[in-house]
């Protein structure tokens, strides 16, 4: 078994923030992290100058300027003693709090300020080199969902795939987004499985309502020592207890399954760090970039059997109320996806659960929860980073 | 605001030095793929290094410009510049020297798109300097 630097519970999330959801809001990713970093402060009663380590993600939005995070800092008044953009898209998130955890423990840093924050429906900046410009753009694919959309119709030639099980899960995120204050308003109104069956293609098999769509917007947490949680008083803390992440699973294989994802190595990974089964999980709050991304992630985390996807979903109640709450905000897919901070959106969501903090949709089961990552769309193969972190009362 | 502000890009592909003779034998309607002589492999899409090896030692080899269809996706909502087609098809097609290519599809539909079906390259005239690669039903020729 590999080492665990978590298992001690020595480092704690003692407090979240999050903006509301927009569309085209204007504002700069800066301005949307200041108002987490407000509330974050505010709630621990830390002040600037507390904050000795600051971590973030490499944005759509403003993913021309090479020294985004020192901008960050500089914009926030922080003056960091260890300071990280992640650029590992949906990865990002939970990914920094792994960083920030061994940062902390490492002895770098103690106070710990994560902000997740982008603005792509406002400002779109990308541009990608390597093989995108020369060998993917020409050929018309048309990104995510392009690439999801050849995704599925492999895993329908391999495996039954129920659309309905898909729809049964789209209409309980979006039960959680009407409960969820936070979520991008237009989609605060119910959807019905057939609204999911009829929706308009966008990239076949892949459906509008299987997909995200892009937001403004922000979120964060404090992470620190468990040592310093209590002595700042924190009447609240959940501890990251295992993380693993992969990137470019099955790298120098030119012809993988491409329905096989890092999750397959990650997924039984961290539930061994942990001495978890999936039995014991409280809560699942999986990257949802597309639905079909939360089935594979079931099946290869380990929650079913390959291809026995779509008989778990539909024989589970995934909502708030039900045996595994999944996604129980309404996730990127119904609260919105506020670009590369999408990997934020869940993790705060699962912090605010095990908080007892999320009002109508409250969960029963709080004492823990498994978050994902997904990060980056490559050349013909799954998807990039795949990550999972386990975090526990 | 009314649209974010993308960056502005073109589906013509600009040839490095490093994939001109990709580019160069494309306009000879000739399909060259990296092969690695120390791992006895071909890998695609162009890179310094062979993934099996780590070390720079690769060649361009013409194949035989057959494949077989591993997956595909008929795109409704077009990626930017491609406005005008759709619905069209995006496949991944397996060559029969075993590397996977993300290729548009001609001459295919979505009632005779079928994953594992033949396919054969074929050339699409974008410049004067640049041939885009397409696959077609090889029973089509």
């Amino acid at each position: 078994m590999k080492d665990n630097f978590l298992r001690s519970k020595d480092i704690a999330i003692i407090a979240y923030g999050e903006t509301k959801l927009e569309r085209r809001s204007g504002k700069s990713p800066y301005e949307l992290a200041s108002q987490v970093a407000a509330e974050l402060l505010g709630k621990t009663q830390l002040s600037p100058k507390d904050i000795d380590g600051f971590g973030t993600n490499a944005t759509m939005s403003d993913c021309t300027n090479p020294f985004y995070s020192n901008f960050c800092a500089d914009y926030l008044g922080l003056s960091p003693r260890w300071l990280q953009t992640s650029d590992l898209g949906g990865c990002s998130a939970t990914g920094n709090v792994a960083r920030a955890s061994a940062a902390i423990m490492a002895g770098l840093c103690e106070t710990v300020m994560l902000i997740s924050a982008d603005a792509p429906s406002t400002q779109m900046r990308p541009f990608y080199g390597g093989y995108r410009s020369e060998f993917f753009e020409p050929t018309g694919i048309q990104g995510p969902p392009g690439a999801f959309g050849l995704l599925m119709h492999r895993y329908m030639a391999r495996h039954e795939l129920k659309f309905e099980a898909l729809g049964k899960l789209a209409v309980a995120q979006r039960e959680g987004a009407v409960l969820n204050p936070n979520a991008y308003e237009k989609n605060r109104v119910p959807i019905t499985v057939n609204d999911y069956l009829t929706a308009r293609m966008v990239s076949s098999p892949l459906r509008l309502l299987d997909s995200v769509m892009y937001c403004d917007g922000s979120n964060g947490l404090i992470v620190t020592s468990t040592s310093r949680a209590r002595k700042l008083g924190a009447k609240k803390m959940v501890h990251p207890i295992a993380y693993a992440e992969i990137t470019n699973f099955d790298a120098a294989n030119m012809t993988p399954d491409i329905t096989e994802t890092g999750f397959s190595v990650v997924g039984p990974e961290a539930l061994q760090k942990a001495g978890m089964s999936p039995k014991d999980i409280c809560m699942f709050h999986p990257y949802d970039d597309f639905l079909i991304a939360e089935m594979l992630q079931l099946e290869q985390i380990g929650f079913c059997a390959r291809g026995e996807g779509s008989r778990f979903l539909l024989e589970t109640d995934v909502s708030y109320r039900g045996t595994l709450p999944i996604n129980t905000g309404g996730g990127q897919i119904s609260a919105g996806q506020p670009g590369l901070a999408g990997g934020g959106l869940n993790l705060v969501e699962g912090v605010r659960q095990m908080f007892g903090e999320a009002g109508e949709r409250q969960v029963k089961n709080t004492g823990n929860a498994i978050v994902t990552g997904i990060g980056v769309i490559p050349y013909g193969r799954n998807w990039g980073s795949s990550s999972v972190l386990i975090l526990e009362a | 605001m009314n649209r974010p502000i993308r960056p502005k890009t073109s589906s013509i592909p600009k040839p490095s030095a490093l994939t001109k003779p990709f580019w160069d034998a494309a306009k000879e309607k000739k399909l060259v793929i990296q092969y690695d002589p120390d791992s006895r492999c071909y890998q695609w899409w162009p890179r310094a290094l062979s993934v099996k090896t780590g070390k720079m030692n690769l060649e361009w080899r013409e194949v035989s410009g057959n494949g077989n269809l591993y997956s595909y996706t008929v795109t409704h909502v077009p990626a930017l510049g491609f406005e005008d087609k759709v619905p069209y098809l995006v496949g991944l097609v397996e060559l029969d020297e075993g590397v996977r290519i993300i290729s548009n599809l001609s001459g295919i539909t979505e009632d005779n798109a079928k994953i594992g079906m033949p396919l054969r390259v074929t050339w699409e005239k974008l410049t004067d300097d640049i041939n885009l690669f397409s696959f077609a039903p090889r029973n089509a020729e």
